[in-house]
């Protein structure tokens, strides 16, 4: 089972890292010709990723389908609060600066460009300092998915 | 290898990564983000019991997957990368500092919002999750705000 799950795992990082290099999304220039909107390819890719992935999901929850290794489908949601607000400022103001985000910056190093090692080590200090203070007030369980899932009550924990 | 067109065009590589998101779910019933792998590859590095070890994986298949998308394209070659850094005059030690900087920023906003581009912007609005479409909101608009500022800083060098 975890074994399997390992595999189920490195395959689908591995069609993200394809899809996002394929797209050149890991190529400072596509990003900030979206955000000064001289492109809207970033834009129209993630418009269209939401736009199929949305739609089906709604419609696998109604179902209330098994999925094959997960038990019954579990959507999550959550309320807004201020630090999705902080944080996401945080986030877009450094996505800006270093012209990448976490999985295009993987993409980036293994396309040879070495700076993305950079991206690399500053996203995990980053992430690396904020988790400390998250551990140490222990207000939240959110592993920092999106997802406000705890991953560790999960069955497929290991 | 020429094999792939040089940008995927976003009407395809837009309904892939859709499909990617609805089929981690399918499968596994987990969320496709990328801030989590990375604190999940944080936490193997330090020998951590609790380390969910497919996030592992999957980080590493990004980094697999990015690398055979760009042989199938246009190939891998050692750069630096951040060439629009680079012809606006920046000395490679100052494009170090800028990235690594903004890469901090970036990884400590994505932890404390719960999730990156990946995890809110595409997986967690696809669940339908309000503070995923705030904080997608809110990292895209101050994404612009912030490269604006930094195209007139820089007199429309970046």
């Amino acid at each position: 089972m975890g074994n399997r799950m390992n595999l189920v795992g490195g395959l689908f990082g591995a069609g993200f890292g394809f899809v996002l290099a394929a797209g050149r999304l890991h190529e400072y220039d596509t990003i900030h010709e979206t955000l000064k909107f001289e492109s809207l390819y970033v834009f129209g890719l993630m418009g269209l990723a939401i736009g199929i992935s949305l739609p089906l999901l709604w419609i696998l929850e109604r179902r209330e389908i098994e999925t094959v290794y997960g038990g019954r489908l579990a959507l999550s949601r959550s309320r807004i609060e201020r630090h999705h607000i902080v944080g996401g400022a945080l986030f877009g103001t450094g996505w800006s600066v270093a012209g990448t985000c976490p999985a295009p910056a993987l993409a980036m190093l293994s396309s040879g460009a070495t700076y993305g090692a950079i991206a690399v080590v500053g996203l995990f200090i980053g992430l690396w300092l904020r988790d400390r203070q998250v551990a140490s007030s222990a207000t939240t369980s959110s592993i920092g998915d999106g997802e406000h899932r705890d991953l560790r009550t999960t069955p497929l924990g290991s | 290898m020429n094999v792939l067109p040089d940008q995927l065009p976003f009407w395809i590589a837009g309904p892939l990564l859709g499909l990617l998101v609805v089929g981690l779910f399918v499968v596994a019933n987990q969320p496709l983000g990328a801030s989590g792998a990375y604190l999940q590859t944080m936490k193997a590095a330090k020998r951590d019991a609790d380390t969910v070890s497919w996030r592992v994986w999957y980080f590493g298949g990004i980094f697999v997957g990015g690398a055979v998308a760009t042989i199938l394209g246009p190939g891998i070659e050692i750069r630096r990368g951040y060439d629009a850094m680079s012809n606006a005059g920046w000395s490679p030690i100052f494009i170090a500092l800028v990235v690594l900087a903004g890469a901090i920023v970036m990884g400590y906003g994505a932890r404390m919002a719960g999730g990156c581009t990946s995890g809110h912007g595409i997986c967690g609005t696809a669940q339908r999750s309000p503070a995923s479409w705030a904080t997608t909101a809110t990292f895209m608009a101050t994404a612009v705000v912030v490269t604006g500022i930094l195209t007139l800083l820089t007199g429309g060098d970046l």
